[in-house]
């Protein structure tokens, strides 16, 4: 009797707490929090919805699809009026998106796609992130023989960046200037094995290599530290993620460039957009969009990642991604780049 | 010839037979160059590998190296990068980390008498959450000198007057061994090996290491004066492995080692102390990770959260390959050496023919069971 109790009480508080909260419940799933950006993520997206008066429940399934689904259940009963998914699986989470649909309540698919016509897809741009890596490699080398560092085979994120890497390198490749010479995919994206394929690469080359475009900074690492312990300097190298340890590299002069996907920016701006979906508002900016696997056609919102090279290292700085001091560690002031004066 | 040494010559003559098999594909395997790297990316895992042989012989096994070389890289790289330690004190933090979980995973699987399956099981999940925790999942540049030395490449050489020194020391080293033990023998009134065979003996390991030499003598980077020499991770796993040889083969610990395998119950009724023995067995474990886990992270300029995932399968395939018998009781770590050289020379072989990552992961599975099969049928 008195669980029962205790149980109407809270059920009122809660009622009476999402009522008191101006705008609408918006339910957040989480796949694993295991990664750190994820907490980055979260951070600027409470904060945003807190700014809109809108209020925020999450779950987290623990890199589980099953716990996932029951997840979302859990934040459909608590309320929520829109749905933010990071799916654990593209394809396990439909189960989850008929209730939704049922209910009438809007889906946005956070960063990873979930291909579904009633669903948002808001994410950073994959294939313009290749494209960014190349063209800035390809303006430091404009000839020569390149080498590809691909992420997991297992991730298709990975064949997103390496098409948008051969867009940028179409041209030259196609006039000659540009050969590429070797490519590998990176099992796990773990930087010590894009080490030793890139070892492996340079013996069957025989160190006749003058560019590598690797796909993130974690395997940018691996295959710098292959080039260094061949005593080859200068190659141009591309990353991604704009890693502390990749900025200090390209301060150092190691590194070419990284590409930034500010996680800040697509966490305000899932707040937002989903604010807009549960009020049954078109997101600002959304256009249809039809390329993932199956071609389905569906709302979609693209940020544009940023390329950071030695020219505009102040603004990972300028925009407290970053500590000046952890950019600049152990750099030369006389061969400093302008961030680090 | 022993069992144990003739399963070591067929080993090597299986590791000889791929290595020129991939050259014949590739041109390019039996290079000075691709053995220098061979040897360097083999060394983390090689390091390792003859410590598991000896935890393996009694009758143990440890999931957890490959986490707890995460662990310590990461916790070693973080102290110099992000905290701003000194580098040996940073070192030395790494190995007390690593003696600590020795001693706590030791402890429960000897005293408490766990299953040091579901122990280091444990370990394996856990410490790779630790690695993560340690730098929040960040990457940790390192830029001490010496330290990255320790890595190998360019800088991490002992160039080629060095390496003839380190070679000539150790073949005189090696001959001399063989004087004390014919002497020990002699004076014990076992009958001796002839003359001719003792040396045949030294001439063959003067050829193997005066040879080794000059082949990474031969590797010369492009702008360096002289050629590379013997790369220093190889140098570490070279004394590693001399030095655990000598403690499995001559010490009262390697024979309690060695009599716990063949026999629990039986080594315990004849008054060895088994549990300290076994705890004893985890801390030199651990501290070979450590070291390991120094040389993985010299090797990539960085600790990062992902060094040495997977890596307890590869160490306990090489221990295998090497002739280490999973029933415990037998096996070397000389033998370790050759297994963990097989599965890299397969390895970076199928990467120079330009094979893709699917195939690779197929034929290297399967050249793993081959290797055991093949050792079976010559044994019998």
């Amino acid at each position: 009797m008195r669980m029962q109790q205790m149980w109407a009480a809270t059920t009122l508080l809660m009622a009476s707490m999402t009522t008191l909260a101006a705008g609408p419940v918006v339910g957040v799933s989480w796949s694993n929090f295991q990664e750190e950006r994820w907490k980055t993520d979260e951070t600027a997206m409470k904060a945003e919805l807190g700014r809109l008066g809108a209020s925020y429940v999450s779950a987290d399934a623990g890199g589980s699809p099953e716990k996932q689904l029951s997840d979302i259940d859990s934040l459909l009963a608590k309320g929520a009026k829109v749905l933010v998914i990071l799916a654990m699986d593209k394809d396990a989470i439909a189960p989850a998106l008929a209730k939704a649909k049922a209910r009438k309540v809007p889906v946005l698919a956070y960063d990873r796609l979930i291909e579904a016509p009633e669903v948002f897809y808001l994410t950073f741009d994959n294939r313009e992130v290749g494209r960014l890596q190349a063209k800035a490699v390809l303006a430091v080398k404009p000839k020569g023989r390149y080498v590809m560092i691909k992420g997991s085979a297992a991730d298709p994120n990975a064949d997103f960046l390496r098409a948008g890497q051969q867009d940028a390198l179409a041209d030259a490749v196609k006039k000659g200037d540009v050969q590429i010479a070797a490519e590998e995919y990176t099992d796990g994206w773990k930087p010590e094995v894009a080490q030793k394929n890139m070892e492996q690469i340079l013996t069957r080359l025989k160190g006749q290599v003058d560019a590598v475009v690797a796909s993130n900074d974690g395997t940018a690492g691996g295959a710098i530290a292959a080039l260094a312990g061949r005593g080859l300097k200068g190659v141009p190298v591309s990353g991604q993620d704009a890693d502390h340890a990749a900025l200090n590299r390209i301060a150092l002069g190691t590194q070419t460039v990284t590409v930034w996907k500010d996680s800040r920016l697509l966490g305000k701006e899932a707040a937002s957009a989903a604010v807009q979906l549960a009020g049954g508002q078109k997101v600002d900016g959304a256009a249809p969009w039809a390329g993932g696997e199956r071609k389905v056609t569906l709302q979609a919102k693209f940020l544009a990642p940023i390329p950071i090279t030695q020219a505009n290292l102040d603004q990972v700085i300028s925009a407290g991604w970053v500590p000046k001091a952890v950019v600049c560690k152990g750099v030369d002031p006389a061969k400093a780049p302008a961030a680090c004066k | 010839m022993s069992e144990q040494s003739k399963r070591l010559a067929v080993m090597a003559a299986a590791l000889v037979a791929i290595a020129l098999g991939f050259h014949a594909l590739t041109g390019s395997f039996l290079t000075a160059e691709n053995l220098s790297n061979l040897v360097q990316q083999t060394a983390v895992v090689g390091i390792v590998a003859s410590g598991m042989a000896l935890i393996i012989v009694a009758r143990q096994i440890d999931l957890a190296v490959g986490s707890l070389l995460g662990a310590v890289g990461v916790l070693m790289a973080w102290l110099q990068y992000t905290q701003g330690w000194s580098v040996p004190a940073s070192l030395a933090a790494g190995l007390g980390f690593a003696l600590a979980i020795g001693l706590f995973q030791g402890a429960l699987s000897a005293i408490v008498g766990l299953p040091s399956f579901v122990v280091t099981l444990g370990g394996l999940v856990s410490l790779r959450g630790a690695a993560f925790l340690i730098a929040d999942g960040k990457t940790q540049p390192i830029s001490e000198p010496w330290l990255l030395a320790l890595g190998g490449g360019m800088d991490g050489a002992l160039g080629e007057r060095g390496s003839w020194i380190v070679g000539v020391a150790l073949v005189a080293l090696c001959v001399g061994w063989q004087v004390v033990q014919r002497r020990a023998q002699s004076r014990a009134g076992l009958e001796a090996r002839a003359m001719s065979r003792e040396a045949l003996q030294a001439v063959l390991t003067a050829v193997a290491v005066l040879g080794a030499v000059a082949v990474f003598n031969a590797y010369r980077i492009e702008g360096q004066e002289q050629g590379q020499g013997l790369p220093l991770p190889l140098l570490v796993w070279g004394v590693v492995v001399l030095g655990l040889s000598f403690v499995a083969k001559h010490t009262r610990f390697g024979r309690y080692v060695y009599a716990i395998g063949g026999n629990p119950e039986a080594a315990r009724l004849a008054g060895i102390p088994v549990r300290r023995v076994l705890i004893q067995l985890n801390l030199l474990l651990a501290a070979l990770v450590a070291l390991a886990a120094v040389v993985a992270m010299a090797r990539l300029n960085a600790g990062t959260n992902s060094m040495g995932t997977g890596m307890e399968l590869t160490v306990i395939a090489a221990a295998v390959i090497g002739g280490v018998s999973l029933s415990g009781g037998s096996g070397s770590v000389a033998g370790t050496v050759l297994g963990a050289l097989i599965i890299q020379s397969i390895d970076s072989g199928l990467l120079l023919t330009d094979v893709s990552i699917g195939w690779r992961m197929v034929v290297l599975g399967q050249v793993l069971v081959a290797a055991v099969v093949f050792d079976r049928v010559v044994h019998k």
